[in-house]
């Protein structure tokens, strides 16, 4: 087991205290999970900077069991005579619920395993970057978005770094301790220009990574951002038509992200998904095959354990287009009498093509490539989905005019089927790491 | 459909809540502060020359109870407690909140505040004067901090045995609700202290069906700053109507066809187009900074001259209503569109200085932990010239829509959308086939400009609406009367 993670002694004590205070208030069961988080942020505009915010904070999560009774109650007034009281009267209401016998904690066999790895997700330098560098690389980032403006489009850049530390430490009644400490920065930069129409498209993009040198160079960033807004101008609605549609890779995790809604235990046993008894089953094409990698080395979604100290594994979901798992915590594992998997995705992994965006363009030839989502949403039971994009139609595998006010809709369990190309190109700033990707036969809905 | 009238409901709640004086609030032993430990603090955050300084002292006791398979198997409960620093200079803010309200963490996090600024140290108030004219547009008959969990429990298990009592077809049910005692306190540079007690619940049904080996979800959601009092028998009865009968109507129902179409929005949620198509656009912060499709539109017409839009505090017992601001000002009801012009912005107190206006009540706050912004509270338009029977039979080819989860909007491009969950084809000027899950998206000026009836049956939605903004989520509330849009893009299959 990696003993190197030095936790706070005062995160270790406070959460070893909750759980007594539980027993001695009559729990039969705790867990508790202490936490500390130190965030920086700045906001540049225009020029100059616009906002500078801090903080540091506490908290305690606790999770009761009573009996088969349950509640989780979280605070962060931590004053003595508070916490005593709050834990009492988390157990008041404990005590007034019904009974369900698979509220439990989590069989202790669930977190043996957990890896002895350094998982390097935690840089040293969040600590020691002064407010003049933060204030630096919001202003190169300005600097790199006007670079990309040869006619005076622009009409505002708003950007933005921020970086922030988070240490917690878990403790269970039936054996559990461990704690994790990760750093996070952030940097992105947001561009508004003026369309001869009168309208006022925005742009943004942005970089998110473990280490600080993992993010974009500020001026590049910019720049890109920049030059995504600029592309906007003079967007129209295209036609109402079936086309192929190929998806950025900076926004194709939003279709990921409505196919792994539909895979937790709460789902699947609440019959509220559309994939609830298809494992086994193939519901995409022999290109869906997808990983759940919880040990990527400087991974934004990287742990050793998850959300309930279930020890982390790599997990199979997709394999040439066949359903292999769900995310399957304690509680809906119990239910459905099955073995848990993990609550929660950790690190996505694909397997990649051999092109990135250009070269999937040039072969899909006539059809839109879609940039932006906006609202929309899909039946998680049925799996119909209908979404609002823009982007830009492909003409001879160039991008061509940029397109907007657009709607895409259909049925999951169809459009999956449909992903015939995957890029070569997982988008590095998410813990989905989704590539671009290209689906054959969409229904478009504009003019 | 839904004809419910939040309006007329909370009122009912309002006369029986309204009894006898408010008991002081006593902020300063909830948080164990004191005027000295207050002034300190703004002197710290005044120490580099900001020209204003405010101190936001929030505490939150929220729970939560679900029941799914008959049994209410989870509560959760959270409480905050905090203070945000926040100091202004310019356009400019510097902000530092602490969870610890203790002399040295308060202070700390000023300084950290103050640092925005860079010159000369400001005096801080020496006196400071209660703020006495809060408006009572949420007096409860018992705060949500004296309600026992054994009271709230009978209500998801009468709802959870009423839904599947309601239909054979509802396979499972799931009944979530939640409260809030919040109390706030504004200490400001200009000696002003404003206090406000923040109530809120909500209970959200959800259901699932099935009929010949398919399966369909809906739920109905309400919410409110109520008390347990506004769980009367009518709400529950239509609680379970209209969830149940929302979702079985979509084995019946399926997508529209695409392409541009007159849209016909029922009364009440289809407000979620005002709240995307303008309200947004209308948030000064976007107009200061020039971002905004609105910015250069004050005072020009955007739409039938019989179309009139507000964004209004005061709705008492809504979602949306606000006593005072979480920069302490008392809200009023905002004209945003009059007779077809639009009037004013939303503004806090950044951007109403920035416009030399007064502010108009629109500074919310997620929380302790976040720097206010100019929000919405319940945003609506007002009753029009025309009946909805008349609009309704206008429509030769076209959808009516009913039921929405979902809206968001691009500011500056000014491209909107709003998720329909159920609504009918309309053909002939008649509603026919039921339709489903479909996204619709507009642009806002455009679509305004094509809202050409309106209809005299305004309807405020009571559902729990949440509106998200820079990662800050705050309640909203909305609604419309019934209204056409003459064309607009629909999803939907099949061009």
């Amino acid at each position: 087991m990696s003993t190197t993670i030095e936790i706070d002694q005062d995160l270790k004590d406070t959460a070893r205290r909750a759980v007594e205070l539980a027993r001695t208030h009559g729990a039969t069961e705790a867990s508790a999970t202490a936490g500390r988080m130190r965030e920086v942020e700045v906001q540049w505009r225009d020029g100059r900077l616009e906002k500078v915010s801090e903080a540091t904070t506490r908290g305690l999560s606790l999770q009761l069991y009573l009996d088969g009774r349950y509640s989780s109650v979280s605070t962060s007034d931590l004053r003595p005579e508070a916490l005593d009281r709050f834990i009492a009267d988390g157990l008041a209401m404990t005590r007034a619920l019904a009974r369900d016998e698979h509220r439990r904690l989590p069989d202790a066999e669930l977190y043996a395993g957990r890896a002895a790895l350094d998982l390097s997700i935690e840089d040293p330098r969040q600590g020691q970057l002064s407010a003049e560098e933060r204030q630096r690389f919001a202003r190169e980032l300005e600097e790199g978005a006007r670079s990309a403006d040869t006619t005076g489009a622009i009409l505002s850049v708003t950007t933005g770094f921020g970086d922030l530390f988070r240490e917690s430490y878990r403790v269970t009644s039936n054996g559990f301790e461990g704690g994790a400490r990760g750093t996070q920065f952030v940097a992105s930069a947001e561009v508004s220009v003026q369309d001869p129409d009168g309208r006022r498209p925005e742009e943004s993009d942005s970089g998110f990574a473990r280490f600080f040198e993992d993010l974009p160079a500020a001026n590049v960033l910019g720049r890109r951002a920049g030059e995504r807004a600029l592309g906007r101008i003079g967007a129209t609605k295209g036609e109402s038509a079936v086309l192929p549609m190929a998806v950025d890779h900076k926004v194709s995790g939003r279709l990921v992200s409505m196919l792994l809604g539909s895979m937790s235990g709460a789902s699947i046993q609440q019959k509220r998904s559309f994939l609830e008894g298809r494992e086994g089953e193939k519901v995409g094409s022999d290109l869906l095959t997808l990983k759940d990698e919880p040990h990527v080395k400087r991974g934004l979604g990287s742990r050793l354990f998850d959300g309930e100290g279930i020890a982390a594994r790599e997990l199979t979901l997709f394999e040439q287009g066949v359903l292999r798992s769900y995310f399957i915590d304690s509680y809906y594992g119990r239910k459905l009498q099955r073995r848990p998997t993990t609550s929660s995705p950790s690190n996505l992994a694909w397997t990649l093509g051999t092109k990135a965006r250009a070269g999937l363009l040039e072969d899909l030839r006539d059809g839109i490539l879609v940039t932006g989502f906006l609202g929309g949403n899909s039946s998680a039971v049925t799996g119909d989905f209908s979404l609002g994009v823009q982007g830009f139609r492909v003409r001879g595998g160039q991008l061509a005019e940029p397109v907007s006010e657009m709607n895409i809709s259909g049925n999951q369990l169809d459009l999956w089927k449909r992903l015939v190309a995957v890029g070569a190109d997982p988008y590095p700033f998410s813990s989905a790491r989704t590539p671009s990707l290209v689906f054959e036969g969409v229904q478009f809905a504009g003019r | 459909m839904t004809r419910s009238d939040l309006m007329g409901e909370a009122l009912a709640d309002s006369t029986a809540g309204a009894g006898g004086p408010v008991a002081s609030i006593g902020y300063f032993s909830r948080f164990g502060i004191t005027e000295g430990l207050i002034r300190e603090t703004l002197a710290a955050a005044l120490s580099r020359g900001g020209d204003y300084c405010d101190l936001f002292f929030q505490h939150r006791v929220s729970t939560a109870m679900g029941l799914e398979d008959g049994v209410v198997s989870r509560a959760s409960s959270q409480v905050e407690l905090g203070v945000g620093v926040r100091v202004i200079k310019g356009d400019q803010t510097g902000y530092a909140y602490t969870e610890d309200l203790t002399r040295d963490a308060m202070r700390s996090a000023a300084r950290t505040a103050a640092a925005i600024a860079d010159g000369p140290s400001r005096t801080a108030p020496q006196h400071f004067h209660v703020f006495k004219d809060v408006p009572k547009r949420y007096v409860l008959q018992t705060n949500w901090d004296a309600v026992r969990p054994e009271r709230k429990l009978p209500l998801l298990e009468r709802l959870n045995a009423a839904a599947f009592k309601a239909d054979g077809r509802v396979s499972k049910v799931t009944v979530s609700f939640s409260d809030e005692h919040g109390a706030i306190l504004v200490a400001d540079s200009t000696g002003r202290l404003v206090e406000d007690v923040q109530p809120m619940t909500s209970l959200y049904l959800s259901c699932v069906a099935e009929q010949n080996g398919k399966r369909e979800q809906n739920a109905y959601g309400v919410a409110g700053r109520s008390g347990m009092e506004f769980y009367g028998e009518e709400r529950l009865d239509r609680i379970v109507r209209e969830a149940v009968g929302r979702t079985t109507i979509l084995f019946e129902s399926s997508q529209p066809p695409a392409g541009e179409m007159p849209v016909v929005l029922a009364a009440g949620s289809s407000g979620i187009l005002l709240h995307e198509a303008i309200g947004h656009g209308m948030e000064a912060d976007f107009n200061r900074k020039g971002t905004s499709i609105y910015a250069d539109k004050i005072n020009k017409p955007i739409a039938h001259p019989f179309v009139n839009i507000v964004d209004d505090g005061t709705n008492e017992y809504a979602r949306g209503a606000i006593n005072v601001d979480d920069e302490g000002n008392v809200p009023d009801k905002t004209m945003l569109v009059e007779n077809g012009v639009l009037t004013t912005f939303l503004h806090d107190s950044i951007s109403a200085r920035h416009y030399k206006v007064k502010p108009t009540g629109n500074g919310r706050r997620e929380s302790y932990r976040h720097a206010p912004l100019p929000r919405m509270r319940s945003t609506y338009m007002l009753p029009g010239p025309h009946k909805s029977e008349e609009i309704i039979a206008s429509v030769k080819k076209g959808i009516y829509c009913s039921n929405f989860t979902n809206g968001q909007v691009n500011i500056g491009a000014g491209d909107f959308t709003f998720y329909v969950k159920n609504g009918y084809l309309i053909e002939d000027g008649k509603l026919t086939r039921p339709i489903k899950d479909v996204n619709i998206i507009g642009n806002g000026p455009k679509v305004l400009e094509q809202v050409d009836m309106v209809a005299d049956d305004l309807v405020i939605d009571e559902g729990g609406w949440t509106c998200g903004k820079d990662g800050q989520g705050v309640p909203v509330s909305q609604g419309i009367p019934t209204v056409r849009v003459a064309s607009i893009t629909v999803g939907g299959r099949n061009a």
